[in-house]
């Protein structure tokens, strides 16, 4: 394991690769279609705001309107950031420029590399990045995205893939096909985001890094991490440890299947795959494991919005009766449970409620509910001290719901006091008011599943921080 | 490929970490064995280095009492494990009824040494109800390994037989860390009157 002694990187040290102050762009064109070219085009479109140096060995003086040059050495002012595009053998040279330019961090997008058996090619990147402490993201990345400092290395044209609004989730993908198209995912569900990264080859900059960089990052709240594997085990769980005390993080590992596992002599070790292994660090030191793409986006807005519990009790409150034991299925199903109301709650809800509506749970406010009589039922089940969360069911097809329904919901999710998910489904009129809902920072799901599933996630990685902030779950000595 | 550790020298290691297991003994001659028994059910296991798996091999004997029934156990399983010497002839107390369980341990690669719990004997394979954690666990995430089980119900019916498998998987992470051991099995470990006995101990350097 010993192979590539790896020189500590600080999470300080990613700074000027996620939001510098200028940025080279070397193997910039003006030919349309080449990566060069687009990489340039998203930093102007995206706005940034800092100097931009292209770099093109061939000379031209202008690139896309602005001035060129032929190496990085010729730009003579700081350089934060350079994003490196040219072929596979040039990059050792570009990068050793770099080095003596004293640019404070690269990105290598080129392939060619190890993913093609490159190795050595790749070995001599990683050398001049530790030669010049020069940390570099890649190769073979799509590089990283910081939405508020407008820092975009992608390659993929903004008219392709949905640029999303700034906020607190931060995306970490190895894959950067995966990576772009859940980025797309993301924006289009209106999350905002904060840090992106694709990392590749991961040769310097590796998982590690990358989780201690947005457990420490103040912009990020919530880590959502596509995960192929790990090369440092013993790294990974020492910052697990300290990241998933921080902040919430929805994980997902591909390659579930244990396909080439050596024969066993045991059956512990028969049992105990790859895959296993990697689920017991996800269990034991705080992660969120998703289970499909659909998981990862629906954890990530229930942690991007809503306080964290560990209680399990959860209301349901529903204009719509078949909701309302779908709703109670999936609860129980997850480990989760239905309150037993208050007396004073169940007289306060006697009182504002007409005769038709059975004071229990699932509460069904029945199909004629109209606003006022969803934000009864918020307030005083919302108030209950048996409630510890709640799952509203807002069904617009019915005739008392419209716009000031989602409305009363939102009005109650600003405050913030308890948990909220809200279930919506339907077509193009729903999905105006989902729409609404969703950018006021409510998380509405089109299932009673995926919303239990999600509060599922929240109360159990609030359980797991409670106890390791009681010092119950890390002990002082875990290494061995 | 690791080196399968001496029953005994296992099962002396199990004792120093508290972990129960049934009396067990060499036996050299059918009378040793009748002796061994003390007019109580016993087990007769040829063990040899030579063939991994006892049962499939015919070479284990269950639930013996009587002398006669012993000596002539004896006798059968020393004539078969002839073909497999070197080997030993183990005699085990038989601790009657009571669910299986296993709990083990084993190296990964990236994450190092891992601690299992599960439902054990001939379960194992079939529902693949485990769960494992890094060395050395807590018990705080000994009580979720617990937790985590489908079989938890079954397994841990109260506070005081929960209390024993934490005590129990803490134990054996314990004797894991400590040890040069690559993988370990206690399958199966038999959940009877209260307490617990681990029935077989493989432990591989």
């Amino acid at each position: 394991m010993a192979k590539n002694p790896k020189t500590k990187i600080e999470y300080a040290d990613l700074d000027p690769i996620f939001t510098p102050k200028s940025v080279a762009v070397v193997g910039a064109t003006d030919k349309p279609g080449k990566v060069g070219h687009a990489i340039m085009l998203n930093y102007i479109d995206a706005g940034f705001s800092g100097a931009l140096y292209p770099v093109n060995i061939n000379g031209e003086s202008f690139i896309i309107g602005h001035k060129a040059y032929k190496s990085v050495l010729d730009i003579g002012e700081d350089i934060d950031l350079a994003v490196i595009s040219v072929p596979a053998k040039y990059v050792g040279g570009v990068m050793e420029e770099c080095g003596r330019a004293g640019v404070g961090g690269v990105v290598v997008v080129s392939s060619g590399f190890a993913e093609v058996g490159q190795t050595k090619l790749q070995d001599e990147l990683a050398a001049v990045s530790k030669k010049y402490k020069m940390p570099m993201v890649g190769p073979n990345c799509l590089g990283v995205m910081d939405v508020r400092g407008r820092n975009d290395t992608l390659f993929l044209p903004t008219f392709k893939i949905d640029r999303p609004k700034v906020g607190g989730v931060s995306f970490a993908s190895q894959s950067g096909s995966i990576g772009a198209s859940t980025l797309d995912l993301m924006s289009s569900a209106g999350f905002g985001l904060s840090r992106f990264i694709s990392y590749g080859n991961a040769a310097v900059v590796d998982e590690v890094d990358i989780l201690n960089y947005l457990a420490h990052d103040r912009h990020t709240q919530v880590i959502v991490f596509y995960l192929e594997g790990v090369k440092r085990g013993k790294a990974f769980i020492e910052t697990a440890k300290v990241a998933t005390k921080l902040k919430p993080v929805v994980i997902i590992k591909s390659g579930s299947t244990n396909a080439g596992a050596g024969a066993a002599q045991s059956h512990t070790a028969s049992l105990a795959g790859s895959y296993e292994a990697y689920r017991a660090v996800f269990r034991q030191y705080g992660f969120t494991e998703a289970e499909d793409a659909d998981d990862l986006l629906h954890f990530a807005k229930i942690f991007d919005t809503q306080p964290l519990t560990s209680g399990k009790r959860i209301a349901v409150i529903t204009n719509g009766g078949g909701h309302g034991v779908l709703a109670t299925d999936a609860i129980y199903k997850n480990g989760l449970a239905l309150p037993r109301l208050d007396k004073r709650t169940e007289d306060a809800l006697r009182r504002v409620m007409p005769a038709t509506v059975n004071v229990r749970m699932p509460l069904d406010i029945g199909g004629d509910a109209d606003d006022k009589r969803f934000a009864d039922a918020l307030r005083a089940v919302s108030n209950d001290p048996n409630v510890d969360a709640l799952m509203v069911i807002a069904l617009f097809q019915t005739p008392g719901a419209d716009d000031r329904v989602s409305e009363s919901i939102i009005n109650y999710a600003a405050k913030r006091q308890k948990p909220m998910v809200v279930v919506s489904s339907g077509g193009a009129y729903t999905k105006s008011h989902v729409a609404v809902m969703e950018n006021s920072g409510v998380p509405v799901y089109e299932s009673t599943t995926a919303a239990a599933r999600s509060l599922a996630a929240l109360i159990g990685y609030a359980a797991y921080r409670e106890a390791v902030l009681q010092g119950y779950a890390s002990p002082s000595k875990r290494m061995e | 490929m690791g080196i399968l550790v001496d029953y005994l020298e296992a099962k002396a290691m199990a004792d120093r970490y508290g972990i129960r297991s049934v009396e067990s003994a060499y036996l050299d001659s059918a009378e040793a064995a009748v002796e061994f028994s003390k007019h109580k059910p016993i087990a007769l296991k040829a063990l040899s280095g030579n063939a991994l798996h006892k049962t499939k091999s015919g070479l284990v004997a269950l639930n013996l009492s009587g002398e006669n029934e012993i000596r002539s156990a004896f006798r059968n399983l020393a004539e078969k494990a002839s073909a497999y010497k070197p080997y030993k002839i183990l005699g085990q107390r038989m601790v009657s009824g009571g669910l299986e369980i296993i709990l083990g341990g084993s190296v990964d690669p990236q994450f190092g040494k891992l601690v299992l719990i599960g439902l054990g004997g001939i379960y194992v394979e079939t529902f693949r109800d485990f769960a494992l954690r890094i060395c050395p666990v807590t018990r705080y995430d000994a009580e979720s390994m617990i937790e985590q089980l489908h079989s938890k119900s079954v397994i841990a019916q109260d506070d005081k037989a929960r209390g024993m498998l934490v005590d129990l998987i803490l134990s054996v992470s314990r004797m894991f860390s400590d040890n040069e051991v690559s993988e370990l099995d206690l399958n199966p470990v038999i959940l009877h009157d209260g307490t617990y006995d681990a029935v077989d101990i493989r432990i591989l350097r």
